[in-house]
């Protein structure tokens, strides 16, 4: 016995690759991801470069001098840009948690073979992912109906539900939870709300992270709804406010004769702020990646550790 | 199954579109009300649009202003600015939504689209009933310049009226070199220049990228083939593209461009080449008066320039910038006696200029004004979008006869010979659709020098034919031929 | 009474489940159901006027089919289809390829921290817009001073100049798509693979199964829902390209047209001076009715094959 399991270890190990296929995989693997994260590494070096080096060689892997003058523009309206930090994060928690009740609850009842009118449900949400409203009539529904201009409702409740991640969530619903452990809980006389927080969700944890993520990546990234409802400037988003920055900056620079009207200080490092713009935008949510991260492979060490 | 569910959404669409149009009726009543208390003693709330960085202190100078303007007209102003990248989107959409406003900047082919639609009132009639003040300062080519089918619908801002291409040199290698650029007359004058630039200084790229300047007047942009001469036959519209003096110059520009003048990628650029930043010996900017000036304080410095033409007034430099009065507007007459005070009171116009005198500015002894700092950076807005130039304050540091310099470059603008056509393009929509396209393909390529014209406008031209030039350029001939007439 | 007690009492049976979806439906009833009557513009002519948005379309010109016409009317209209239908095909198979097998390679590879590691990179094009990620290409394909052509001129081969050259751009496009969205589908496989039921594993490996039989017996058959959902999906929308890929990473330059022109960007460039909502409303409707007809051929199809997989 002790000696057959050896032998089988050698020829081949059930539970992993071979040793060269883990090897080959984690290399192609590492490339892919240097492929991927090359560009933003040059991103930042570009916001720690000097304008002048910029001018004069164009976008250069090594710059021939450093500086921080972009992150030192930034840090002079560091005020207006912590506030538009605020905003994003409220934005994006409240969104994220209201989008992921919403889609969950949807694509659960539309995910069940008992509910009688699924398909009809199914259709109506697919629908609005071909045929949409259009930007005008959506913009009237915000103001003049709901009257939400100028409150975060108009930044959160427009990007709440995405058709596509309802029918995503409807297919893990389906794949990932078991008919038969519902039975069981059903003749346990569980009522149906009470098998979807304490049974359905548990099991669901992996798409709700993902949907979680994409809503948090889809809430922190838009400016679109800030740029047609937000007029205080108070409650202008992270993403919203440095794009208004870098229009600006690259419109006055366009036309220094306007210029010359609204600046009295010296000119802004164009290229270099607006580098220094994604870093200081995007770097958070990066490193938010890895909370909803966990969820992913937790199902896989339970996995392992039960092995 | 699935025709029910369909059958019963596009139920539910109409139904709702239904409620929706009902609320929509609601929000006109209600103004309706409001509009009938206006002429009551409550003070009418002016909503004004305009374009720049939101500034921290609009509120204060317009609470200033407001009191000012109570007494006045008996009216008040909410100015809200909106930054330079969003402004158009934003008011696109306020546009197309119907949203109540009264007074927005506007400006070129935004104004005229937007005009033709119906979006704006007719400014003519207005300025006849409440701005006869504003109409008698206007330079009259203001007045002639932005019709559309005939009507003004927007107020211009008195300012130059015309525009000047100039060579712009960098001063201290034309002095190192002893280049006289008084002599330059065309763009082949400039080759021996550019080559000692681009032998003896390799940290200067010899041309930034930039059009030529050629002598016509465009009906669509610079890049639709679509055009009349400025010299000879001013009746008939041309494909300028096709005419040889703009082979010739693009030729140059060619010429240019494989002596390695110009950029390599000089045919996909959008570079601005940023002023402040000295890697070039000559471009191409449009003059105003003292542009000379502001230059050198934008680039640091030293620069001299060379005119490439006389100023010539077009309907595009007519349109600059514009107040519209919103056809959805609750009291037009009251959105007119504000614009006709902030184009003809000094002191209204210095307000929303400079802010509070005293607080952002100060007057100094002579009636030239110098700025408070720090202040003065919470309130700075764009001159150029507001209104009228000649009634403003001079700075310590401004020539002593500014107004009199533009005055003098509108007394020298010549006219050009469509101001005040306007093609509308209905009957067309389609071929212009295409032909965008052509333009996009070809116009950049050709027009920076990239490609060789010999052989590339004639591709470009079939193109453009192919994609219905012909039929555009028929349409928009038998337009222009009525409108002659009408002008005699 | 009948007519109304039936279903009455299915709606009542149903009460729990129409709860459940009842907030969802207000929402596509605000955000999506009332803006369609939009849709009535592309038959329209607008005009503005005073009494709002609502009877200023009511009162606007019926135009019947005139706001299509550009889209067919034009010399390009077969360019930019199929540039449109082809990126999009092959984006949408490729991407599909890409997406399941590095999901996989991530769920087998036996240092999990390295994983995520990778996970993490993988999803960081996703972060850049095309602005950002065109003056990187243009680092790297320039004509003066790129990455590639000094590298070129080095070993004394000829400059190429990529801006002006459109026979590489479809490889360009196809691989800059790919690279900006496979990070993001990845994850979508790899929830999938994550909530796959451990068991069928511990069995397969307890009937000595190997790894690449048990992705192949277990994990693909468990994805394939996922992947026939995620398709159908796509194919809707197969007449929409992602805008910046086709516009800003050639810097919209004409000698590329004939590779990089797509629906998109044609109606861009054919609108930019021209404002038509109508137009602009069509050309949505338009992709819409296209992609919503191959969506409900797909699933009819995938219907009679396995009634269990399909959308609806």
């Amino acid at each position: 016995m002790e000696e057959k399991k050896k032998q089988k270890k050698k020829a081949y190990n059930p539970h992993q690759m071979s040793r060269t296929s883990n090897v080959i995989l984690n290399v192609l693997m590492a490339i892919l991801a240097f492929v991927c994260i090359f560009p933003f590494i040059y991103v930042i070096i570009i916001s720690f470069s000097d304008k002048s080096s910029i001018a004069s060689e164009g976008f250069q892997l090594i710059p021939s001098s450093w500086s921080l003058e972009a992150y030192r523009y930034l840090w002079s309206i560091k005020d207006a840009l912590f506030n538009a930090y605020a905003v994003t994060i409220l934005v994006t928690v409240l969104g994220t948690i209201i989008s992921v009740m919403l889609i969950s609850f949807y694509a659960y009842a539309i995910s069940r073979k008992e509910f009688q009118y699924r398909k009809q449900f199914t259709f109506i949400a697919f629908f609005t992912m071909l045929f949409s409203g259009g930007l005008v009539p959506t913009y009237i529904v915000i103001t003049q109906m709901l009257k939400l201009q100028d409150t975060i409702w108009a930044l959160i409740l427009p990007l709440a539900i995405n058709a596509f991640w309802i029918i995503m969530m409807r297919t893990f619903f389906k794949q990932s939870v078991p008919e038969g452990v519902l039975e069981s809980a059903r003749i346990d006389g569980a009522s149906e709300l009470r098998i979807f927080f304490q049974i359905v969700l548990p099991l669901s944890l992996p798409a709700i992270a993902t949907i979680a993520l994409f809503s948090t990546l889809g809430y922190w990234n838009d400016w679109f709804n800030a740029l047609l409802y937000i007029e205080n400037p108070n409650l202008v988003p992270l993403q919203h406010f440095l794009m208004k920055i870098e229009n600006n900056l690259e419109f006055l620079r366009n036309n220094p004769l306007i210029s010359n009207q609204v600046q009295s200080t010296a000119s802004i490092p164009k290229d270099t702020a607006q580098m220094a713009i994604v870093v200081v935008s995007t770097l958070p949510i990066a490193l938010a990646y890895p909370f909803f991260q966990r969820y992913f492979v937790a199902g896989l060490t339970v996995g392992s550790v039960k092995e | 199954m699935m025709k029910k569910t369909l059958v019963m959404m596009l139920a539910l669409i109409m139904s709702f579109s239904v409620f929706l149009a009902a609320c929509g009726g609601n929000d006109d009543d209600s103004s309706n009300s409001g509009n009938s208390g206006n002429d009551g003693d409550e003070p009418y709330e002016i909503i004004w649009y305009t374009i720049g960085t939101p500034q921290k202190d609009t509120d204060k100078v317009f609470e200033h202003l407001n009191e000012y303007l109570v007494d006045k007209i008996n009216a008040t102003v909410k100015m809200t600015q909106i930054d330079w990248g969003d402004y158009m989107k934003k008011m696109q959409i306020k546009i197309n939504s119907g949203e109540k406003f009264d007074i927005a900047y506007i400006a070129g082919s935004e104004y005229l689209l937007n005009a033709r639609k119906g979006a704006f009132l007719d400014m003519g009639e207005l300025l006849d009933q409440y701005g006869q003040e504003t109409k008698a300062i206007l330079d009259p080519a203001f007045l002639e310049g932005p019709l559309v089918n005939g009507t003004l619908y927007g107020l211009p801002a008195n300012k130059e009226i015309g525009q000047q291409s100039v060579y712009l040199f960098n001063k201290s290698l034309v002095e190192k070199y002893e280049m006289d650029i008084a002599s330059i007359n065309s763009l082949a004058d400039l080759d021996p220049y550019l080559a000692a630039v681009q032998q003896n200084e390799p940290d200067f790229q010899p041309m930034a990228t930039f059009k030529p300047y050629l002598p016509f007047d465009y009906i669509l942009g610079d890049e639709l083939p679509f055009a009349i001469r400025l010299d000879g036959d001013q009746t008939k519209i041309v494909n300028f593209y096709e005419e040889p003096e703009t082979m010739e110059i693009l030729k140059v520009m060619h010429d240019y461009y494989d002596k390695g003048y110009l950029v390599g990628d000089a045919g996909t650029s959008d570079d601005p080449w940023p002023l402040e930043v000295e890697n070039w010996f000559v471009r191409k900017e449009m003059y105003q008066p003292t542009a000379e000036l502001q230059w050198a304080r934008s680039a640091g410095y030293d620069l001299v320039m060379q005119p490439m033409h006389q100023p010539i007034t077009f309907n595009g430099s007519l349109m600059g910038s514009m107040q519209a009065i919103s056809s959805t507007s609750e009291n037009p007459q009251k959105a007119m006696e504000f614009l006709n005070l902030l184009n003809t009171d000094p002191y209204v116009r210095a307000t929303v200029d400079k802010g509070i005198k005293g607080v952002h500015y100060e007057e100094l002894e002579g009636g030239k004004i110098k700025d408070i700092m720090p202040a003065r950076d919470n309130y700075r807005v764009p001159t150029y979008s507001l209104g009228n130039h000649f009634i403003l304050p001079l700075y310590e540091n401004d020539p002593e006869n500014k107004w009199e310099l533009f005055q003098e470059f509108n007394d020298d603008s010549i006219a050009a010979p469509t101001i005040g056509f306007y093609f509308d393009a209905e009957n067309v929509k389609n071929e212009i659709a295409a032909i965008e396209n052509v333009r996009g393909e070809f116009a950049k390529i050709i027009l920076h020098g990239a490609v060789d014209p010999e052989e590339f406008i004639p591709m470009a031209t079939k193109k453009f034919e192919d994609a219905g030039m012909n039929v555009v350029m028929e349409e928009m001939q038998a337009q222009y031929t009525a409108w002659l007439a009408e002008q005699e | 009474m009948e007519w109304l007690s039936r279903p009455l009492r299915d709606i009542y049976k149903n009460r729990i489940w129409l709860l459940m979806v009842l907030p969802g439906l207000i929402w596509f009833i605000l955000f999506a159901y009332i803006p369609m009557g939009g849709q009535i513009l592309a038959f329209k002519d607008f005009r503005q006027g005073h009494g709002g948005f609502i009877s200023n379309v009511i009162n606007s010109e019926w135009v019947g089919f005139e706001n299509f016409e550009y889209l067919f009317t034009s010399n390009d209209a077969w360019e930019i289809t199929r540039n449109t239908l082809g990126y999009n095909l092959v984006g949408i198979f490729l991407g599909l390829v890409f997406a399941v097998t590095f999901a996989i390679i991530l769920s087998e590879i036996a240092n999990k921290k390295l994983a995520k590691i990778y996970q993490t990179g993988m999803l960081f094009p996703h972060f850049l817009s095309w602005v950002v990620v065109s003056y990187f290409a243009f680092a790297f394909l320039s004509k003066d001073n790129g990455l590639l052509n000094n590298i070129f001129s080095f070993f004394g081969l000829e400059a190429v100049s990529f801006y002006y050259e459109s026979e590489y751009w479809p490889f360009i496009l196809v691989f800059m798509g790919l690279w900006k969205s496979v990070g993001y589908s990845t994850i979508f496989y790899l929830a999938a693979i994550v909530g796959i039921d451990r068991s069928y594993y511990e069995a397969a490996m307890i009937d000595g199964a190997t790894k690449w039989q048990q992705v192949k017996h277990i994990t693909i058959p468990m994805l394939v829902p996922l992947m026939i959902i995620l398709t159908i999906l796509a194919l809707g929308g197969i007449f929409n390209s992602d805008f910046g890929l086709f516009y800003q990473l050639p810097r919209d330059s004409g000698a590329l047209y004939e590779a990089t022109n797509v629906i998109d960007t044609y109606v861009y460039r054919a609108l930019q001076n021209n404002g038509d909502i109508g137009m602009s409303t069509a050309v949505g409707l338009y992709k819409s009715t296209v992609g919503f007809i191959l969506v409900l051929l797909t699933n009819y199809i995938v219907r009679k094959i396995d009634e269990e997989q399909a959308l609806f």
